[in-house]
């Protein structure tokens, strides 16, 4: 029985034996895979040009202080777009829940201190706002997403100022108060702004924008919101922190 | 390895196992000159895949061969699937359509498309005259047990041809 099903699966599978004498044709094989390859050759050496263009191209770029302000400022917009997309999405699914990133009060490192001059040139000392709940937002007059957190900020700052929050940005435009004050001015903002630099941005981490610390009466830092966040979801922190016992 | 010596190798192995690699695709394809184009792609991919070099190159070529033979062949059918409905307004096929059918072929070529792909590869290498050895070092698989794989196999396709088209 196995020896006849062998030979009808043999039968059966004789069929396919390509027809009469058939050969592949080998010349014909051989310049198709010359072709092939020279193509892919072609394809790889395309791409090096354009990588060795591309190196080309950024390194007058960023030769010059004003073209290399200009391609930070155009990396740091994608790249604040692109935190604000995140938010966006994000935004919907934990609007009605407490912020997740809020800290366990025990789990909490402290804010890095600073003193900075405010709009009027008076110093603003962090370590002096002990006893009050601290949103720190680090922004900058071109941030698009920024943009759309200032006016929940004044709010924040207007509502729960007699619980004891207060706001403070920090700009990290380049080109300082001359951008800074008149954004402050058509903006209403009438929480405090100070000029950052690098060393404390750097003290935070904040390399992209915005970025917001919410910092306890103890002034540890409660919650740290990278990108543009939902309204509901600061809002939510902050009456929770504000809640807190000292 | 520089691209002279690059070049050498693979056509040292272009003309070692072309043939015979185009003869296992076109087993499986209804095209020959498709056939063709798919064993130069296996050898650039063999080129191009350092793990498949030395001692396996061989096994290595007739597995990815048969594979791509019956991958071009489950495409040809996902196709012609959609094309029946097209068929059914078009003219009624001449006799010249109907004696270029093959019948026979098409048929076993649909039960190959339908088992699965390893008793496909062993019943299509079995068929181009591999040993038990050549089709264990090709399929990765114990030598001791080819038998009972290839006769599985054989049982297999022989069930799938029968429910599809009655016992001939």
């Amino acid at each position: 029985m196995d020896r006849n099903r062998d030979k009808w699966v043999e039968e059966r599978l004789a069929a396919l034996r390509p027809d009469g004498e058939w050969r592949a044709n080998v010349s014909r094989g051989l310049s198709r895979l010359r072709e092939r390859r020279q193509l892919n050759g072609n394809r790889k050496r395309r791409w090096s040009w354009m990588a060795a263009g591309a190196v080309a191209a950024s390194l007058p770029l960023m030769a010059f202080p004003t073209t290399r302000a200009f391609a930070q400022r155009c990396v740091s917009v994608c790249v604040g777009q692109s935190n604000w997309v995140h938010g966006f999405l994000t935004r919907n699914a934990s609007s009605a829940v407490p912020s997740s990133v809020l800290v366990k009060p025990t789990e909490r490192r402290m804010a890095p201190d600073f003193v900075l001059a405010d709009a009027f040139g008076k110093p603003v000392k962090l370590s002096e706002l002990r006893g009050k709940v601290v949103l720190l937002n680090f922004w900058a007059t071109w941030c698009a997403p920024c943009a759309a957190e200032i006016p929940w900020f004044i709010e924040f700052q207007r509502t729960y100022e007699s619980a004891g929050l207060t706001a403070l940005g920090v700009s990290l435009d380049e080109d300082g108060w001359s951008a800074v004050r008149p954004y402050i001015e058509a903006h209403k903002m009438d929480y405090r702004v100070m000029l950052g630099n690098d060393s404390v941005a750097q003290a935070y981490g904040a390399s992209s924008l915005p970025t917001t610390f919410l910092i306890d009466r103890s002034g540890r830092i409660a919650a740290t919101h990278v990108g543009i966040c939902g309204k509901g979801e600061y809002e939510a922190d902050i009456r929770r922190v504000l809640d807190e016992r000292q | 390895m520089n691209a002279c010596e690059d070049r050498l190798d693979i056509e040292t192995v272009f003309h070692a196992h072309y043939e015979r690699i185009a003869r296992v695709i076109a087993r499986v394809l209804r095209d020959p000159s498709r056939a063709e184009e798919l064993a130069v792609d296996v050898l650039l991919k063999w080129s191009r895949n350092p793990g498949a070099q030395g001692e396996k190159a061989s096994a290595w070529l007739y597995r990815v061969a048969v594979r791509a033979g019956l991958d071009e062949l489950r495409r040809e059918i996902r196709g012609s699937r959609r094309e029946s409905l097209v068929r059914f307004f078009r003219p009624s096929p001449t006799p010249e359509d109907v004696r270029a059918a093959r019948e026979d072929q098409d048929r076993v070529r649909t039960v190959l498309a339908a088992v699965q792909s390893r008793q496909a590869e062993l019943l299509i290498l079995r068929s181009d005259g591999l040993s038990y050895e050549e089709l264990a070092t090709a399929l990765n698989l114990n030598p001791a047990s080819i038998g009972t794989f290839l006769s599985r196999a054989e049982h297999t396709f022989r069930k799938e041809y029968i429910k599809r088209y009655g016992p001939q």
